[in-house]
């Protein structure tokens, strides 16, 4: 138990950081597009304020998916063996997919995270729960070859 | 006149001090009035000027009502073309034509279209001069450009200007806020029109999109009054998450939204690192954190001399009145009144008398007038 709680939270955090400067690189690339100045100064500035500011949230939304999209994964895996990680990447990317999609539903403006407005920000910002999936079974069922090449 | 409640308040007066920190402060008591309600979602009021006549209150689901000065409601019928009615689209201003008098014109924007398609519209329509009271000779004068999806941040709001073109307010479609700096589309922008709705020839970008764009990087902009002492447009917007502005409008330049501003996103991401860019207009007063400003009226009445050449405002989120009094090249705020049940604000309109009127924003509406006690 104490495992599965550990890889979840490594899930959540790490999908929750990446997730964040995905979504500032999109927001700053529009601002750049109109020939607004964007230093390497101001990038990093605006990248630790969207992880203090920014992430928390999408750490709560990563929070939701997670919590039904990995037993849905694992359920499916018991069924179909022997691509049980895949199973964790793909439930971790459409849980996230469907998750912005549900809250531009629910919330009162169209789209609540800007980065989500065009088709390859929505992608990317989805892959984050993929990236999120995938780090979950990794820290959670490591396979003989990942114990021989730790991650860290 | 019908008062369906009456109650005295007081409204706290901040001398020399900004509202969130008050230096010294005085007491005006006001009588609130609870003329007329049950209104659903009323968006903007304007009192006609005859004698007694009453006042005309739009809803923004659609419906155009007038309100005796007893406080009797009657709807007006009103075919607008293309109305759509959804999450914060449908039936937006009203504002009399200089020559009402003679001509009857009513001004409304409203949002036309369809969910996928959809965009604020302005049209006129002819009033009756008697009871009860009618439409006539409804014609659309102006599409903004292009047609969106969504059905948020449209402006909408109206103000003449001496000369006797209209400005209108449009918003940034909330997705499109990029589009607020491109001047070949409406996307938050001021558009100025004529009667008729074409672009007068004096605009400052003619050959940009229809050559009716008179300033742009808005956002979501619901205040703008002319200021005939002052010779001054004022204009308030909305801002994401903080950054409310209150700006000084000038043909041709560029408010910033969304390369410049004092709010954030909110999600808590930054929308954009600056706060001030050359060739931006920094606005004359903001509010962080954001009260939501709805309406603005000036005040050129005298049953409160001490407001004169005030800005009021009304606040949908802050739930609250406040009357702006310039002070050192700025403004401060000198007045708030809340109601009795902190309702959200959403319009504004000074009567003939000085007394003041709001509009609540609710499915079940009131229509409140403030006045000074008699002696």
């Amino acid at each position: 138990m104490f495992r599965v709680v550990i890889a979840f939270l490594c899930a959540v955090l790490s999908g929750a950081l990446v997730g964040s400067i995905v979504q500032t690189q999109f927001n700053l690339a529009a601002l750049a597009e109109l020939s607004v100045p964007i230093t390497i100064d101001v990038r990093i500035s605006t990248i630790i304020h969207d992880i203090i500011n920014f992430s928390p949230i999408l750490a709560a939304m990563l929070g939701v998916v997670l919590l039904v999209a990995l037993p849905v994964a694992g359920f499916v895996a018991h069924f179909i063996q022997g691509i049980e990680r895949l199973w964790f990447t793909f439930a971790g990317f459409i849980g996230l997919l469907l998750c912005f999609a549900i809250v531009n539903e629910l919330a009162p403006m169209p789209t609540f995270i800007a980065a989500t407005r065009s088709w390859s920000g929505w992608l990317l910002m989805a892959a984050t729960g993929g990236l999120a999936g995938w780090l979950f079974h990794r820290v959670w069922r490591p396979t003989v070859r990942d114990l021989k090449d730790p991650v860290v | 006149m019908k008062r369906l409640k009456q109650s005295m308040l007081i409204l706290s007066v901040l001398l020399f001090g900004q509202l969130t920190f008050p230096v010294h402060a005085a007491e005006v008591a006001v009588i609130s009035d609870e003329i007329a309600v049950g209104f659903d979602y009323p968006w903007a009021l304007v009192q006609l000027p005859e004698r007694k006549a009453g006042w005309l209150v739009t809803e923004r689901t659609g419906q155009l009502i007038h309100v005796a000065d007893d406080g009797t409601k009657v709807q007006v019928p009103l075919q607008l073309p293309g109305l759509y009615v959804a999450g914060q689209s449908g039936l937006f201003d009203v504002i009399l034509a200089p020559d009402f008098a003679t001509s009857r014109w009513l001004y409304l924007s409203y949002a036309c279209g369809t969910p996928n398609a959809n965009t604020t519209c302005l049209a006129r329509t002819r009033l009756s001069k008697t009871t009860p009271y009618r439409t006539q000779a409804t014609e659309k004068l102006f599409t903004a450009r292009p047609l969106r999806k969504g059905a948020a941040h449209y402006g909408g709001r109206m103000a003449w200007l001496p000369d006797q073109t209209l400005l209108l307010t449009l918003g940034d479609g909330f997705d499109y806020r990029e589009q607020a700096q491109n001047l070949e589309n409406h996307f938050g922008k001021v558009v100025r029109l004529t009667m008729t709705g074409e672009a007068p020839a004096d605009n400052p970008f003619p050959d940009k999109t229809d050559g009716r764009i008179f300033s742009y990087g808005h956002r979501n902009s619901q205040g703008i009054v002319y200021d005939p002492t002052r010779k001054v447009i004022w204009q308030h917007e909305h801002g994401p998450r903080g950054g409310d502005e209150l700006n000084r409008l000038q043909a041709g330049r560029n408010y910033g939204w969304p390369i410049v501003s004092l709010g954030i996103d909110y999600t808590g991401a930054m929308v954009t690192p600056y706060e001030a860019l050359p060739g931006v207009v920094d606005p004359e007063y903001h509010w962080t954190p954001s009260l939501a400003p709805a309406d603005m009226a000036l005040y050129q009445g005298t049953m409160f001399p001490q407001w004169q050449g005030g800005l009021l405002i009304t606040h949908l989120a802050g739930k609250r009145l406040q009357v702006l009094m310039p002070e050192h090249d700025t403004w401060q705020v000198a007045a708030e009144y809340r109601t009795s049940n902190e309702a959200r604000l959403r319009a504004v309109a000074v009567a003939d008398d000085g007394a003041i009127w709001l509009l609540t924003d609710s499915d079940n509406g009131r229509l409140l007038r403030l006045s000074a006690p008699k002696d």
